[in-house]
């Protein structure tokens, strides 16, 4: 007897014969073509605002490369005329001049390209050396009692007075912020890959690599970094806004850079002292100052939400 | 609708008709429940049994309104005495239910309690919130519940957090929490799946006693047949979204009709008969964010008929009793039923044909183990995770392996396969050459390429971020086991061919396959060393039903076509019995007892070896409704003063047991 | 529990000396310039500053000069100023300067547990609608701009304003709200954005959805399950807030002129004061130690999962 409830069309008797088993068929699972890297990126520029900062940032960049080349303004030519002198913003000057006379626009590009550079070192160098040290540490048991207390150590002292303590015993200069960043940025980003690779470590697929005699290199560059690779990318890009910052704080506490580098921090700094007379000393360079730390804090977070599996499409 | 009761003694409570359930993921829509229809008779019990993704947890989830988000009921309707819950939209609207109607039970107790509470707090607020009870009262009536589920000590225990309870004591908890204000329908999701057997029983025995007791339905929600024979009434069959089979539980395990019900129950290895291939489904369940046309199931039925392939069968009455969605039924199927039939008589005479038992005598040892400990640190305290263990394994032979979890079983294996340093001690030797310690490169190269292993779980032992290509031929490359690279394209195809993959999957990551396919990855990725031995670290308990048999015949025909040795490390003594020539019983650390299959079957000594033999369920209602419960104590040793020893009692049967219990053990066996 | 505590103490004791060792040496490096008062320095040549250096003990083994510092220490004697505040005894600059960070940084970080924690639940309540995203463009703001410069613009415009005063004064207590304020700036938008975090996470967990199978509303469940799940992984973030809390007062106490220890160290360095830099320094890294093993402290005492895996 047959359920009322389903509509019963007219039934061909021809089809109530074998069919023919199709063994490919039923392996089918549902094949979509995922590719991890192509999903996290199509995540990532999915977002209208992720792809309109990045582009700012990319320009951003490009332009401070460029101007410097094709400009024959000198960012520091300081006038004697007092004319020249705190200039508002015109068609000669864009975004004026300082109480010297210098070229607000001009000093803007070098100190973005200066303090990128800079920057982007830090980065490069809180995030390879912390990667680097973050594997030994997680590798090696034995290292583990000594490197939690010296990240004790580290940490326990807060940042910034580590960072004034430093550059006052060392005579300022870029290698001195450079050091004094980047001596203390690699044991955070070494604690934070270890305790990554940690968790990694002991997948069923490592030990399946180790019983299959797989060299630690190559369970390194084809079991652990291809799992990490998202998150150094997001660790680099949330360093730079914390360094420009840093530079910044220095200028302040009076150990920054030497006056005569022109970096975002002195520049906006140097404004800081005007402010009250001619805003635009400062605020435009610190439009500019905020438009890339806060690109990358926002580049850097939204990529970390879509390198992560489940926020794939 | 059916007031006949339908062989029912009581009233329908909740009938569910053509339920639909579609969650939205990300733009694209995944049908979940596909018409799904069910009916529920007051104090009886049924239990959904089907595998991962079939919707079974998702169907019962939408009769209290706890889809999540992103999913709706968006189809037929589900009324609880008569009223429809699929017009609920509201919390307020649901609250008159949960709770206090339909009650539920999660997998996992581990994380269904909160750690931060304690465990009296959360029975207590139930109480309080649906009755209003004074907290007094209240905390009064929480002990009761708490005693009657089975805890000791329930006035201190009332006061604990739930990271002192064990797995089984915190299922208990959560039972006693949603008993706690009489619910009419208590729903189990997979209550015992993440407990070892011996605490799946006892829970299994007290949710039924409390059933007695307060009268309750209850649903079970399942993929362990085992477990369905022993506590079910009636069964649905769930399949791709759909109930495809209803009935009693003996028509279900005695007369089923669906292909796909029919193909389960041949499938298991308990019902298997060692030496012979299992009966095995083919390919895997499909994808339900395709639309399916026709019989879900069809395009894994070598015996499908061309109508299912295009149209969705209705439901056949078989008994007043017993439903089927299947085209078979229909009076036009009639030639092709016949023909299955015969088919199938043919098939199992030509099955009982005797097989032969391994020849000990004459076996040549291949791995020798002696005094084997494993110490682990844990907190600053060190314990041993396997201690004083000795075993051999005999060429060509399986060796089972069976413990529950934290016995030490998994650290054997990896020990044997030198996963861990400094913190193995004792002696392990392969074909006579000691394997532990320092050993050369060249030494270390041939051992690799000799023995290889085989992982738990298919979804964590393959590298998602490498395509298949390279993860069968990660040993290729260490060794450089190839000339050149259409060498080596050659060889990765024959391996896949050989456990049953396409040549067109090497290209792909392996999320793209499902757990049974990923599983053979992983066999291919050991076999292409040609080892000789493989331990095999329960290559089948996460897998599906349906599942298990492929790969449990995969490597039987490897074992027989390449002659392999296996050591094969399971939990469930049932499913180990098909494949194992010898078993060893594993409990804390130790080896209790060592014997071929069938003496440890049918003369188990040790009473742990007892126990767990009770506690498996088996997937057939007559013998699990009578069958006793042992528990095993390790109180009952007398250890301290007469330390046990590793003894051979009668040739080829090893025990762990001191001299007064190998006297009593000896009379046994002459009795 | 108590052998848990007594372990802790003794491993912060222990870091607090390799700190306070390690800091120490450091200010070794210290410029030496930072040693003379001013007269000495612009007048005085080689050979006499050498002789002064030698006098005051400043070419000894560091080691020597670490007992000496020791000893002082404690009889109470911190050394005295050179350029700040010119030959004033350093203990006496802190007891006056101390009360005035300590009251500042205390309320602050009061004020930045209320307020962060009533932000982050206004966003777990308003999830991704127009409330969730304020305070998002809140926490970017606040954690991505340099804190200098946010903490001047409010200096300048906000005081302007609401009409309140531009520096700190003693005695005007309407003074003091824009410094608390700022200060707690960092840490409303470092409780929020965990808070969040941790309330998002918990909500998806299985308890969480067990508690409503038993019929409680999301609304109870939220408030007495998932709340304290996740504001006691939140506990742990206390001490690092009292640092962010340190660091900011040394922006805070300079742009507000606050005779607080922030700004003395601010001034210090400017000034070259080395005395007053290290001893400042020094209380810093200490307190900081401390700061870190009471918040560890706190843990153990609010989550009931430590004592187990500690007490067996």
């Amino acid at each position: 007897m047959e359920n009322a409830k389903t509509p019963n069309p007219i039934l061909d008797p021809l089809k109530f014969r074998a069919a023919v088993f199709d063994n490919i068929g039923s392996e089918d699972a549902g094949f979509s073509n995922y590719s991890y890297w192509r999903s996290t990126l199509r995540t990532f520029f999915r977002n209208k605002m992720v792809l309109l900062l990045v582009a700012l940032v990319l320009a951003l960049i490009v332009m401070s490369l460029v101007y410097p080349l094709v400009s024959d303004v000198d960012p520091n030519k300081v006038s004697l005329m007092p004319l020249e002198w705190n200039l508002r913003p015109s068609a000669e000057h864009w975004f004026g001049t300082d109480a010297l006379g210098r070229d607000i626009w001009t000093r803007a590009w070098y100190g973005v390209r200066n303090s990128f550079a800079l920057a982007f070192c830090i980065a490069l160098s809180d995030v390879g050396i912390g990667m680097i040290a973050g594997a030994l540490w997680g590798y090696n048991k034995k290292l583990d009692p000594f490197m939690i207390e010296l990240y004790n150590i580290m940490t326990n002292i807060p940042s910034t007075v580590y960072l004034v303590l430093l550059a006052y015993i060392m005579n300022t200069s870029y290698l001195t912020l450079f050091i004094s960043m980047a001596s203390r940025g690699w044991i955070v980003e070494a604690r934070f890959f270890r305790n990554r690779i940690l968790s990694l470590r002991d997948n069923e697929y490592n030990i399946a690599s180790k019983c299959l005699g797989t060299p630690v290199w190559r369970i390194a560059t084809r079991n652990i970094i291809p799992h990490i690779i998202s998150l150094i990318i997001m660790e680099a890009a949330l360093c730079i806004p914390y360094s420009i910052g840093s530079e910044v704080f220095m200028g302040f506490v009076g150990v920054g850079m030497p006056v005569e580098a022109i970096t975002l921090g002195n520049i906006v700094n140097q404004g800081r002292a005007s402010f009250t007379l001619h805003p635009y000393q400062m605020l435009l360079p610190t439009i500019i100052l905020c438009i890339i730390t806060v690109a990358f804090y926002v580049i850097g977070n939204k990529f970390a939400d879509a390198s992560d599996p489940r926020n794939h499409v | 609708m059916e007031h006949n009761h339908n062989g029912h003694a009581s009233p329908l409570i909740l009938s569910a008709r053509d339920v639909e359930v579609r969650f939205n993921l990300r733009g694209r829509t995944l049908t979940a429940v596909r018409g799904a229809s069910l009916d529920l008779y007051e104090g009886e019990t049924l239990a959904i049994v089907g595998e991962s993704g079939c919707g079974k947890s998702v169907f019962t989830k939408s009769f209290i309104g706890m889809l999540d988000k992103n999913g709706a009921v968006t189809g037929g309707k589900i009324l609880y005495r008569g009223e429809d819950l699929t017009a609920y939209k509201t919390e307020a609207e649901w609250l008159r239910v949960r709770g206090k109607k339909i009650a539920m039970v999660f997998q996992d107790p581990m994380t269904s309690l909160n750690p931060v509470r304690t465990i009296g707090e959360q029975i207590t607020e139930v109480i309080t919130w649906h009755f209003g009870t004074e907290h007094e009262e209240a905390k009064r009536e929480a002990i009761e519940i708490l005693k009657r589920v089975g805890i000791a000590d329930a006035q201190t225990r009332y006061k604990q957090y739930p990271n002192e309870f064990s797995g089984g004591m915190r299922q208990r908890v959560v039972i006693a929490t949603a008993i706690a204000c009489r619910p009419e329908i208590l729903i189990c999701d997979e209550p015992t799946t993440a407990l070892d057997v011996t605490v799946q029983a006892q829970i299994l025995r007290l949710i039924k006693d409390l059933q007695k007791e307060l009268k309750m339905t209850v649903v079970y929600i399942t993929h362990d047949l085992g477990v369905v024979a022993n506590v079910a009434d009636w069964v649905g069959v769930m399949y791709a979204g759909q109930i495809i089979e209803y009935g009693t539980v003996h028509e279900i395990f005695k007369e089923p009709v669906h292909p796909y019900t029919r193909a389960l129950l041949q499938s298991l290895p308990q019902l298997g008969v060692r030496g012979h291939a299992l009966y095995s489904i083919q390919g895997t369940p499909p994808s339900l964010f395709k639309e399916i046309r026709g019989d879900a199931f069809a395009p894994r039925n070598p015996d499908a008929m061309e109508i299912e392939f295009e149209q969705e069968p209705p439901q056949f009455e078989v008994s007043p009793t017993h439903w089927a969605k299947t085209w078979l039924l229909h009076p036009y199927a009639q030639d092709h039923r016949r023909a299955l039939e015969e088919a199938e008589a043919q098939r199992r005479a030509e099955r009982a044909e005797p097989t032969q038992p391994f020849v000990y005598e004459t076996a040549e040892k291949l791995l020798e183990v002696k005094g084997l400990t494993v110490k682990f640190k844990l907190g600053g305290r060190e314990f041993r995770a396997v201690n004083d263990v000795s075993f051999d394994i005999y060429k060509g032979e399986t060796l089972s392996l069976v413990g529950e979890s934290g016995s030490g079983k998994t650290t054997i294996g990896r020990a044997v396969m030198r996963v861990y340093n400094s913190n193995v001690s004792g002696e392990i030797l392969y074909q006579g050459q000691p394997i532990v310690g320092k050993i050369s490169k060249d030494k270390m190269k041939a051992l690799r390429m000799e023995m290889q292993m085989i992982f738990q779980d298919p979804m964590a032992s393959l590298n998602e971020r490498a395509k298949v290509d390279y993860i069968i031929s990660e040993g290729l490359y260490n060794y450089h086991l190839f000339e050149n690279e259409a060498d080596r394209l050659r060889k990765v195809e024959e391996i896949m061919q050989e456990v049953g993959l396409s040549k067109d999957f090497s290209s792909r990551f392996p999320h793209e396959f499902s757990g049974g396919q990923r599983q053979r990855i992983g066999i291919a990725r050991s076999l292409v060393m040609n080892p000789n031995f493989i331990v095999a670290d329960e290559p089948i308990s996460a897998l599906d039903v349906s599942i298990r048999a492929q790969v449990i015949n995969l490597l039987n025909k490897l074992k027989r076509e390449r002659g392999l040795t296996y050591l094969f490390i399971a939990h469930d003594l049932s499913v180990v019995r098909f494949i194992s020539d010898r078993i060893a019983v594993i409990n804390k650390g130790r080896i209790v007892e060592l014997a071929t299959c069938d003496e440890l079957f049918d003369r188990p000594l040790h009473p742990y070896t007892r126990a767990l033999l009770s506690a498996v369920p088996y997937p057939d209602p007559d013998r699990e409704r009578d069958k006793e419960l042992l528990v095993y104590d390790p109180a009952m040793h007398n250890y301290r003063d007469n330390p046990p020893q590793w003894t051979e009692i009668v040739p080829g049967h090893f025990i762990l047991a001191n001299q007064e219990e190998l006297d009593i053990y000896r009379k046994e066996l002459e009795g | 529990m108590t052998r848990y505590v007594l372990s802790r103490i003794l491993r912060s004791l222990l870091t607090v000396i390799i700190v306070f060792v390690t800091v120490f040496m450091l200010l070794r490096l210290m410029p030496l310039t930072g040693y003379f008062p001013q007269e000495m320095l612009k007048e005085a040549d080689e050979a006499t500053r050498i002789s002064y250096l030698r006098n005051q003990g400043l070419l000894d083994h560091p080691f020597v000069q670490l007992g000496r510092f020791v000893k002082n220490l404690f009889q109470g004697d911190l050394g005295r100023s050179l350029t700040v505040y010119p030959k004033v005894p350093i203990s006496t600059l802190l007891q006056e300067k101390i009360p005035v960070t300590a009251a500042f940084g205390f309320s602050s970080l009061v004020l930045g547990i209320v307020l962060g924690v009533s932000l982050g639940l206004l966003m777990v309540r308003y999830k991704d609608r127009w409330g969730d995203r304020l305070g998002t463009l809140y926490i970017v703001t606040v954690r991505a701009v340099p804190n200098l410069i946010y903490l001047f613009f409010i200096q300048v415009w906000v005081s302007k304003w609401l009409n309140l005063p531009l520096v700190y004064y003693k005695d005007r207590p309407e003074s003091w709200i824009l410094p608390t304020i700022c200060l707690a700036l960092g840490s409303i938008a470092y409780y929020a954005l965990w808070l969040r975090r941790f309330m998002v996470d918990e909500e998806n967990r299985d308890y969480v959805k067990f508690a409503q199978v038993k019929g409680l509303p999301k609304k109870v469940v939220l408030r007495r399950h998932v709340f304290k799940n996740a504001v006691i992984p939140l506990v742990i973030y206390l001490p690092s807030d009292l640092l962010f809390i340190i660091s900011g007062s040394l922006v805070i106490e300079s742009l507000y002129a606050i005779p607080g220890t922030g700004g003395l160290l601010t001034n210090a360095i400017k000034s070259q004061d080395n005395p007053l830099v290290q001893v400042i320094v020094l209380m810093y890294a200490v307190l900081s130690v401390i700061g870190v093993f009471l918040g560890d402290m706190l843990v153990a005492f609010v989550d009931p999962r430590i004592k187990l895996t500690e007490g067996e």
